[in-house]
């Protein structure tokens, strides 16, 4: 990311969003994008925007549940080989995802964790960061429900 | 006063012919111009569509733009009041896409019932802008 005024404005407003990430510390790994979110980001997928949407318009794999459900998010997941798993701990030859949910258990966003066991995330249509796990948790979208993880090279 | 008393350009021309000087030119442009805004300020001034939907357009961006789902975004009630301008804002929303590719076509399938998008490109956003303005190209729509 470029520094100056448009860059602090930047941090400004994921800030702003995300209040716990200036306690815990995060940095900005990539330019705004509209053209992937979060559920695509964190199944490698920097190409296509995933969603369940009614109208059908976005992907969606055909296997999942055409449904805003944690188990529909699972199953989407499942389609790229991840499965359920019990924590965040960092396990040797396996990548995890941790997914959020609103308080109505509603899926809100998904961050994918990186070998050095902080956690990478696509901002809506915003920028991709790295951060603690925590550190999106909040208002926005709301806190993690389920990990998910595969093995690294599958 | 009334709005019938605030002066045209036409009338300061004339002035300006009687022997204004440019800095008296200058100060009576600036005293006109306040004059209007207080008898029309802009939040009482009608929009036209380009202006009302690049208001509405700034606005649903600035505040979706954290959101993972785009079933979300739409429900923004500036991206429905978009959807509520019909037709007019069609050309409105392909221009915007040419220049600025975002998720505008959950509002140009609402508004014409079209969906232009081949399946495999479903959710790869240059493809179906692509798609969108060849389909309104198709139309004999101009932007």
């Amino acid at each position: 990311m470029g520094q100056g005024a448009g860059a602090d404005l930047v941090s400004e407003e994921i800030e702003h969003a995300f209040p716990r990430l200036k306690l815990s510390g995060y940095s900005i790994t990539s330019p705004s994008s509209p053209d992937y979110n979060c559920i695509a980001w964190a199944a490698s997928d920097s190409e296509r925007w995933w969603e369940p949407d009614p109208f059908g318009l976005y992907y969606w794999p055909e296997e999942a549940p055409l449904r805003v459900t944690l188990e529909a998010f699972m199953a989407a997941f499942a389609t790229r080989g991840y499965q359920p798993c019990e924590n965040s701990h960092i396990e040797s030859g396996f990548e995890k995802v941790a997914v959020y949910v609103d308080a109505e258990g509603r899926p809100t966003h998904a961050a994918r964790q990186l070998p050095n066991g902080l956690w990478t995330s696509k901002l809506g249509k915003s920028q991709d960061i790295e951060h603690e796990l925590e550190g999106v948790t909040g208002s926005v979208y709301g806190s993690v429900a389920q990990f998910l993880k595969r093995p690294i090279n599958e | 006063m009334s709005m019938a008393t605030i002066r045209s350009p036409q009338a300061l021309q004339y002035l300006s012919v009687v022997g204004m000087s440019r800095d008296s030119q200058v100060v009576t442009e600036q005293w006109l111009k306040s004059e209007e805004h207080y008898w029309l300020p802009i939040t009482r001034r009608p929009q036209g569509d380009a202006e009302k939907f690049q208001s509405l357009a700034e606005t649903w961006r600035r505040e979706v733009q954290f959101l993972s789902s785009v079933t979300e975004m739409v429900l923004h009630p500036a991206y429905q009041r978009i959807i509520g301008m019909g037709a007019a804002v069609v050309p409105h929303l392909l221009r915007e896409l040419e220049r600025r590719p975002d998720h505008w076509f959950w509002a140009l399938t609402a508004i014409t019932g079209a969906d232009p998008v081949k399946p495999e490109d479903r959710g790869k956003l240059r493809k179906m802008t692509e798609a969108w303005l060849r389909w309104g190209k198709e139309q004999g729509l101009t932007w």
